[in-house]
C-alpha cells in the first residue's frame, strides 16, 4: 500500500515539477498540487480545502528574475499527505510545508548551481561544433532529468518522512502549535509585501492603499475590487493620456 | 512582400521560415524555465527554441555554431511572453542570414535590451496581477471543497496565457528587427507597466486586508465587564493588524532581508509571545 501511494505521490510530484517544461503553466501550485494528493489517497474534499491554505502560505512564492522561492511543491504534497493520512489539523500542514519547502530548496539550489550549469556548459561545447542535435538533447535531458531528479526526492520524502515527522510533531508543546498558528496567519504578510515590493513606486501607493481600505471598510471581495482596479485603471489612463497631448502639443508648435 | 513565395507555409511570403518552424519554436517556447541555472539561467532553453530557425536558415556548420553560441548567453525573461523575443530574433536570425552587411552582435543587443522591460512587465502581470487574481478567485471556492477551485485557478491564467504566448511569437516576427523603436515610441511598454501595477496594487492591498489574521487576546476591564481589547481597535481601523505587519514586512524587505530569516524570525517571536501567553 505504502509503495503504491509513494509510487503515486512520485507521479504526482513530477506532474507538478514539469509545470515548467510545458508553459509554466502553474500547476506546480499548492492549489492545484493538494487536490491531486487527495485524489491518491482518497480524500479529495480535504485535499482541495487544504490547497487553499496552503495556496496562502506561499503566496509570495514564485519565481522572479534570479531569486528562486521555497520549494512549495515538496512543501505542499508531503505536508497534505500527511494530513490527509493521519486525519491531522489543517494547521499542521502549513507547519510542515514550511520547513519542508526551505529544505527542499537546498536541493533545487545544488541543481541550479551545478548540475544545470554543467549542462549549459556540455551545450557551448556542442554549439562550438554547431552541433544542433547536441544542443536540442542536452535541454531535453537537463529540463526532463532535474524533474526526475526531484520526484525521486519528494517520494523519498513521503515514504521516510511522514512516521518521523509525526514522532516529533508529538514532542512539541502547546504553546509551540499556537504560537505556530499565530505565525501561520502573519505568515502572508511576507507574501503580498513582496509582491508589492515588485511593483510599488510613490505614484502607485494610493493604489496599494484604496483596494486595502475597500477590503477592511467595506468587505468587498478580491474579484469586485479587480473589476474596480479595470476601472480605476482605465481612469487613470484617460486622465495621464490627457495631460501627455497637451505636453506632446506644447512641444511641437 | 508583393512577391509571392513558391511555397505557401512560410510564415510571411519573403520569409524562409515555415509554419512548421513556427510551431516548432512555440511548442519549444513552453520548456524556457526547465533548465534553468544560477549561471546564464534560461539560456540552454533559450538556443533550443532557437533550433529550428537556425537549422532553417543556416547550412553552414560555421553559422550554424555561430548562431547557437549566440542564443546560448545569458537570458533572464518571464517565460509566458518569451515569445516576443524569440520572434524578433529569429526575424533577426533572418536578416542576418540574407544580408551580409548585418551585424550579428545587433541581435543579442536587442535581445538583452529588451528582456528587462519585457520581464519587468510579464512577471508582474503573470506572477503578480493574474496569479493573484487567479489565487483569490480559487481560494474562495477552495475553502469549500469546490472542485471548480483549482480548475478556475488554471483557467483564469492559462486562457490569456497561450493567446498571449502566440501572439506574440507572430507579432515578433512580425515586426522583428524594427519591432524595438516603434515600441519605444509609442510608451506602450509604460502604459502595460502601470495599468499592470495599478490593478495588481489594488488586488495585494484587498487580499492582504482579507487575508492575514492576527487578533489580540488581551481583555480591558475586570471580571464580568471585561472587553476584548480587539473590538476597540476594529471601530477605530478594521484590519489594523494586518495592515500593520504588510508594512513591517514590507520595511524588513527593503532593508533586504531575506525572506527566509524573516519567516524563521516570525515564527520564533510568534512561539515566544504564546509561552509568554500574548498571544
Amino acid at each position: 500500500m505504502q509503495i503504491t501511494q509513494t509510487f503515486l505521490i512520485i507521479l504526482i510530484a513530477f506532474f507538478a515539477y514539469m509545470h515548467s517544461y510545458v508553459g509554466s503553466t502553474m500547476h506546480n501550485r499548492p492549489i492545484v498540487v493538494a487536490p491531486l494528493v487527495g485524489l491518491v489517497l482518497g480524500d479529495l474534499e480535504t485535499g482541495i480545502k487544504l490547497g487553499a491554505t496552503l495556496e496562502l502560505v506561499f503566496m509570495g512564492a514564485f519565481p522572479i528574475g534570479a531569486s528562486n522561492p521555497p520549494d512549495f511543491v515538496a512543501g505542499s504534497i508531503i505536508a497534505s499527505a500527511y494530513v490527509i493520512t493521519t486525519g491531522q489539523d489543517f494547521t499542521n500542514a502549513v507547519l510542515l510545508a514550511v520547513p519542508i519547502a526551505t529544505l527542499v530548496l537546498l536541493i533545487d539550489n545544488v541543481q541550479m548551481t551545478v548540475l544545470l550549469t554543467w549542462a549549459s556548459h556540455i551545450a557551448d561545447k556542442f554549439a562550438l561544433k554547431g552541433d544542433i542535435k547536441g544542443v536540442e538533447r542536452t535541454q531535453i535531458i537537463a529540463g526532463i532529468g532535474n524533474k526526475i531528479i526531484l520526484a525521486c526526492v519528494v517520494g523519498l520524502g513521503f515514504y521516510l518522512g511522514v512516521p518521523f515527522i509525526e514522532k516529533i510533531l508529538a514532542y512539541i508543546p502547546d504553546y509551540v502549535s499556537h504560537g505556530l498558528d499565530v505565525a501561520a496567519g502573519i505568515i502572508p504578510a511576507i507574501g503580498f509585501a513582496m509582491l508589492a515590493r515588485m511593483m510599488v513606486t510613490k505614484k502607485m501607493v494610493p493604489f496599494l492603499l484604496l483596494g486595502f481600505l475597500l477590503a477592511a471598510y467595506m468587505e468587498i471581495t478580491v474579484v469586485g475590487i479587480a473589476l474596480m482596479g479595470v476601472v480605476v485603471v482605465l481612469i487613470y489612463l484617460n486622465f495621464t493620456n490627457e495631460s501627455k497631448e497637451v505636453v506632446e502639443d506644447d512641444n511641437e508648435f | 512582400m508583393t512577391t509571392n513565395s513558391k511555397k505557401a507555409i512560410t510564415i510571411s511570403p519573403d520569409s524562409q521560415i515555415t509554419k512548421k518552424d513556427f510551431y516548432s519554436c512555440f511548442f519549444r517556447s513552453l520548456t524556457l524555465d526547465s533548465s534553468w541555472n544560477y549561471e546564464r539561467m534560461q539560456n540552454l532553453a533559450y538556443a533550443y527554441m532557437m533550433a529550428p530557425i537556425i537549422r532553417r536558415l543556416y547550412t553552414d556548420e560555421k553559422d550554424r555554431a555561430e548562431a547557437l553560441q549566440r542564443h546560448l548567453e545569458f537570458m533572464s525573461v518571464t517565460p509566458h511572453i518569451c515569445t516576443l523575443l524569440v520572434g524578433i530574433s529569429g526575424a533577426m536570425e533572418e536578416e542576418n542570414a540574407r544580408n551580409d552587411e548585418f551585424d550579428a552582435a545587433s541581435i543579442n543587443a536587442v535581445k538583452s535590451s529588451l528582456m528587462g522591460p519585457m520581464a519587468g512587465v510579464g512577471d508582474s502581470f503573470f506572477w503578480g496581477t493574474l496569479k493573484v487574481i487567479a489565487a483569490g478567485v480559487a481560494i474562495s471556492l477552495s475553502n469549500q471543497g469546490n472542485i471548480m477551485g483549482p480548475i478556475v485557478f488554471l483557467l483564469i491564467i492559462n486562457v490569456p496565457h497561450f493567446v498571449l504566448r502566440y501572439i506574440c511569437l507572430d507579432k515578433g516576427f512580425q515586426l522583428g528587427a524594427k519591432f524595438f523603436n516603434d515600441l519605444g515610441n509609442s510608451g506602450i511598454i509604460s502604459k502595460i507597466t502601470t495599468a499592470a501595477s495599478i490593478l495588481g496594487l489594488m488586488v495585494i492591498g484587498g487580499m492582504a486586508a482579507s487575508n492575514i489574521y492576527f487578533e489580540l487576546p488581551i481583555q480591558i476591564g475586570s471580571g464580568d465587564f471585561a472587553e476584548p481589547l480587539q473590538g476597540y481597535i476594529d471601530q477605530i481601523m478594521p484590519a489594523f493588524f494586518p495592515a500593520m505587519f504588510f508594512l513591517i514586512m514590507y520595511w524588513l524587505l527593503g532593508k533586504k532581508v531575506k525572506t527566509t530569516t524573516i519567516l524563521i524570525g516570525l515564527i520564533a517571536v510568534c512561539i515566544l509571545l504564546a509561552a509568554m501567553g500574548v498571544v
